[in-house]
């Protein structure tokens, strides 16, 4: 760098730029850009790798008492220069800056004004004085929290936050439709790119009234006609398109919470409808309550970790025990009738009494050690006990199994006493239930007890009757 | 350990694109590679099977198929594509305008007329559903609120071979592994004394079609995936029985001593093949005790006989298939294919399709109500169909009595139940000549790819890696499709 000539021209560049930028800075409001210049923001994201690259380098050779090329500080200041001026047209494409985009914004700048110091100081050989290190010091901290900020704006506030569990609030008994239901949606898939700190195509999805009004394509959602509101077209759209949302690489909503999405923007998109004011047979009740119940994923994420190793000692020719999906730690167990059966085939499960989800027992000669040991099988959804020797003595126990959805106990000897049992069990859905000692009469009252839960009686006796008939095929 | 690693080294165990690919490398690094690290160059193990970690990928809503499948394709004209017009343009020549010029097979290619025809038989509207199903189905009928029945499949095939491979294992060409051994390749077997993948074949009078093995096999898959054949008679499964004088522990014997020779040839080879032998052999032995256990049905009771029509007490019917079809899937077998023989009309349709329908109608509806009261439709995805569609216009002499109908690879209709399918759909829709899909078509690539997903499989990730290329039941096509599903 002894061509001073040429080196002069470089500092009329930096100084050029650095009043350009603190007069962008303090005039922001009163800037309007041309196209071409506020595309020129966009290459942001591309340069702003090099002045952090190049000035932390150069940080790292001053405090390190090495001397620092002319040239490193040159290129690095005129970077940090063109990478905050190109942020500063990048941001002006969001009409409303969020505290993220603010302190990003700030800091870049001070950033930017620092390293044009430092170079100056560089330049008047003042660059081993004492206070030219503490520069160096916070232009390395502002350097990392600039970036941070940046961070955030892009890829979301809690980008960083250590992965810990989501907490999830309780969706409460009688939801209100939008803030309860619909924001949480919305917060899940959606918030992410369109709220104040990074507000994509110029829509916020933080609140009802800011859906209503919409973004740089008009209004979101119509109330009343989910057909025609963009939300819901992208959201149809394939996703391999251009325009559907989420974009590529996000979570996508279910199919379920698109029709709740659909039927709320049918009923008119209000933010007092309450789960309460819908009517039995509106779809949208059906979709709340499916929504409600919560994801087996994540229930099964919480069942203590079962190792491989444990699952094949415990398995044998006649017993398989299977996870349901994947790696996931729940279990189901299908035995079938080895030549000598023992009941500790069951009650050697114990282990992982815990993540028994589904069992499947029938036909086995199983008996109260069995049923005993089932019934500590706490998280147990489904079970299948047909076609076994139980009978009222041994279905006592079944009552404590309070996450039973599904009981296959057909072919059996039990009778009414088990049907009293079952009719307390709150989230049973079916049952199968023929070729038993049940009365009549038991049956009436466990459907009048519990009108939702599915009761399987076996086959229609007239279709049975009309099957049984010979030759019903008309041969011409 | 020492014995898995001699296994490992085996120079047999390198194939020329192994060889080349290490020699790229260079052989200096080679040997010096493979002398610091031994496992340098091997891939692992998820590379060389192609078999993801973690299956099923997710949850699955079936944990069974049953196939029942109508060899030599039944008409969707005498069956569920109940088309009004063919009676009003009786005769009349198919149109152009709906025709297009679609290729045709030898057999009708060179008639001058495509004469409109008719089904001789009625069809109804049955059950909530109001699903049009045809008079020779007087059963299946009854269950119309439970079976989703898709009316708009298609396929490139038009001959029965190449269409039945092609229905089996995604390709028309043979070779591949049929979908059974696919699911059993994926998702391993649910009770250890039983193949995960069981074919159970029967013959009605009507015109049929060869059944060959190559439609189970297990193509490239460990050969431990195919479909194993049970037979009616005294041996479901040829040569399981012990020969006479032979005790059972004899024979424990035997199989001990023989596996152990094996395991040496094992190790001086390299040749996984005799895993899969070893592992053959101790599953017959206990077949030998599960399979005729299987087979009896000398304990189900009189309603259930009544249930599938009497033909189910004769060994090698439909209906004892169907009957055996429950049992299997009770005991733990993933995948059950029946193929029912006959269906292919080029003449004497209504005669021939009356006594096939007779043969399948009871069984195929008493299955399905039999699985749903045993709470078992729930997980057990039933399914009924051929390998195309016949067309709409008379194959040979126009005469109504006594017509034909000439294969149709553009439109047919197949029908499915339970496993997390919608009951009581009417999916599809043909024109109202029924000759062309005009609204959600379903291609065999997407059927494979909804079967998979219901089996918890996502199509795109199950694949084996063969002779340098990637292959799945679907190559590169197919689609779940989601309106299908419950």
């Amino acid at each position: 760098m002894t061509d001073s000539n040429n080196s002069r021209w470089v500092d009329y560049v930096i100084f050029g730029l650095s009043i350009f930028l603190i007069f962008c800075l303090i005039f922001e409001s009163y800037i309007e850009l041309p196209n071409l210049v506020a595309w020129l923001g966009r290459w942001h994201p591309v340069v702003l790798h090099f002045p952090i690259v190049l000035l932390l380098i150069a940080v790292f050779l001053g405090l390190t008492g090495k001397t620092i090329p002319k040239l490193l500080l040159t290129i690095a200041t005129i970077a940090a220069l063109i990478t905050a001026i190109s942020g500063f047209f990048l941001g002006t494409e969001t009409s409303t800056k969020g505290d993220l985009l603010f302190w990003h914004q700030w800091l870049g700048g001070g950033t930017a004004i620092l390293a044009v110091i430092w170079y100056w100081l560089h330049a008047s050989d003042l660059g081993g004085k004492i206070y030219t290190k503490a520069l160096q010091v916070a232009l390395a901290i502002i350097i990392g929290f600039t970036g941070h900020y940046g961070g955030m704006v892009t890829h979301g506030e809690e980008f960083l936050a250590l992965p810990t569990e989501k907490r999830q609030e309780e969706i409460p008994e009688n939801p209100l439709i939008y803030k309860d239901i619909v924001a949480r949606i919305l917060d899940e898939s959606c918030v992410n790119c369109h709220n104040p700190n990074k507000q994509k195509g110029e829509l916020l999805m933080t609140s009802l009234s800011q859906l209503l009004k919409g973004g740089e394509s008009g209004a979101t959602i119509i109330p009343g006609n989910s057909e025609e509101s963009e939300l819901i077209q992208r959201l149809h759209l394939p996703v391999s398109d251009e325009k559907h949302m989420p974009p590529e690489g996000e979570k996508n909503l279910t199919e379920n919470e698109i029709q709740i999405l659909e039927r709320w923007i049918a009923l008119g998109a209000s933010d007092t409808l309450r789960f309460s004011h819908l009517d039995n047979d509106e779809p949208l009740a059906a979709l709340i309550e499916k929504f409600k119940k919560p994801d087996e994923l994540r229930t099964w994420a919480e069942l203590p970790a079962v190792a491989d190793t444990t699952i094949a000692r415990l398995s044998s020719d006649y017993l398989t025990i299977k996870r349901l999906a994947g790696n996931v730690d729940a279990l189901s167990i299908n035995m079938y009738k080895p030549p000598e059966y023992h009941s500790d085939l069951v009650t050697k499960l114990k282990s992982i009494a815990q993540n028994i989800i589904e069992m499947d027992v029938s036909g086995l000669p199983i008996s109260q050690v069995e049923m005993g040991q089932i019934a500590a099988f706490e998280n147990l959804e489904w079970l299948e006990i047909d076609g076994t020797p139980i009978t009222d003595a041994e279905t006592d126990t079944l009552k404590v199994l309070s996450k039973l959805r599904t009981l296959k106990i057909y072919d059996t000897q039990i009778g009414d006493n088990t049907l009293s049992v079952i009719r307390n069990m709150g989230d049973l859905e079916q049952i199968y239930l023929w070729k038993t000692e049940v009365t009549e009469e038991a049956l009436q009252q466990l459907r009048i007890a519990n009108p939702s839960l599915q009761i399987n009686t076996g086959i229609d006796p007239e279709i049975q009757a009309s099957f049984a008939k010979k030759d019903s095929v008309s041969k011409n | 350990m020492e014995e898995e690693k001699k296994k490992s080294e085996n120079p047999l165990k390198v194939n020329r694109r192994h060889f080349f690919s290490q020699l790229s490398v260079g052989i200096g690094s080679l040997a010096l590679g493979s002398l610091l690290i031994p496992d340098l160059f091997k891939r692992g193990t998820n590379e060389t099977t192609g078999l993801p970690l973690s299956l099923p990928h997710f949850a699955p809503k079936a944990k069974r198929i049953i196939y029942l499948f109508q060899a030599g394709a039944p008409s969707q004209f005498e069956t569920f594509d109940y088309k009004p017009i063919l009676r009003k343009r009786m005769g009349e020549d198919l149109p152009e305008s709906i025709r297009k010029g679609q290729r045709l097979t030898n057999m009708t290619a060179n008639q001058d007329k495509f004469p409109l025809m008719p089904p001789k038989i009625g069809f109804k509207q049955h059950g909530e559903s109001q699903t049009w199903i045809s008079d020779f189905f007087p059963h299946i009928a009854k269950i119309a609120d439970d079976i989703t029945v898709i009316r708009s499949m298609h396929t490139e095939a038009i001959n029965h071979d190449p269409a039945i491979t092609f229905f089996q294992t995604g390709s028309q060409i043979s070779g591949r592994p049929s979908m059974g051994s696919w699911m059993s390749y994926g998702l391993g077997n649910e009770n250890k004394n039983l193949p995960s993948f069981v074919v159970l074949t029967s013959r009605g009078k009507g015109n049929s079609q060869g059944l060959y093995s190559k439609l189970w096999s297990s193509g490239f898959l460990d050969s431990k995936h195919q479909g194993v054949l049970l037979r009616s008679g005294k041996d479901p499964v040829l040569y399981l029985n012990d020969p006479d004088g032979i005790s059972r522990s004899d024979k424990r014997h035997l199989l001990d001593h023989v596996s152990s020779l094996n395991k040496l040839h094992h190790v001086e080879t390299g040749d996984d093949e005799i895993e899969s032998r070893i592992a053959q052999y101790e599953m017959a032995y206990r077949m030998q005790m599960s399979v005729p256990d299987v087979m009896d049905i000398s304990k189900e009771p009189q309603s259930i006989i009544d249930l599938y029509g009497e033909d189910c007490q004769v060994p090698g019917t439909y209906a004892a298939n169907a009957l055996q079809a429950r049992r299997l899937a009770e005991n733990g077998v993933r995948f059950i294919q029946l193929y029912h023989q006959g269906w292919d009309q080029h003449g004497n349709l209504h005669n021939e399709m009356a006594g096939q329908a007779k043969d399948v109608d009871q069984a195929s509806a008493a299955l399905v109500m039999d699985l749903k009261q045993r709470g078992m439709l729930e997980d057990t995805l039933v399914i009924w169909g051929g390998e195309f569609g016949r067309g709409n216009f008379a194959q040979g002499k126009f005469d109504p009595e006594n017509y034909g109908r000439d294969h149709h690879p553009r439109a047919f209709s197949i029908w499915m139940a339970g496993g997390g399918i919608k009951p009581g759909l009417n999916y599809g829709k043909t024109d109202e000549f029924g000759y062309n899909v005009v609204e959600n078509p379903v291609h065999i690539n997407d059927f494979h790819a909804t079967l998979m997903h219901q089996m918890g499989i996502d199509h795109e990730q199950l694949i084996y890696k063969y002779q340098g290329r990637r292959f799945r039941l679907t190559d590169v096509a197919g689609n779940v499709v989601k309106d299908l599903l419950a």
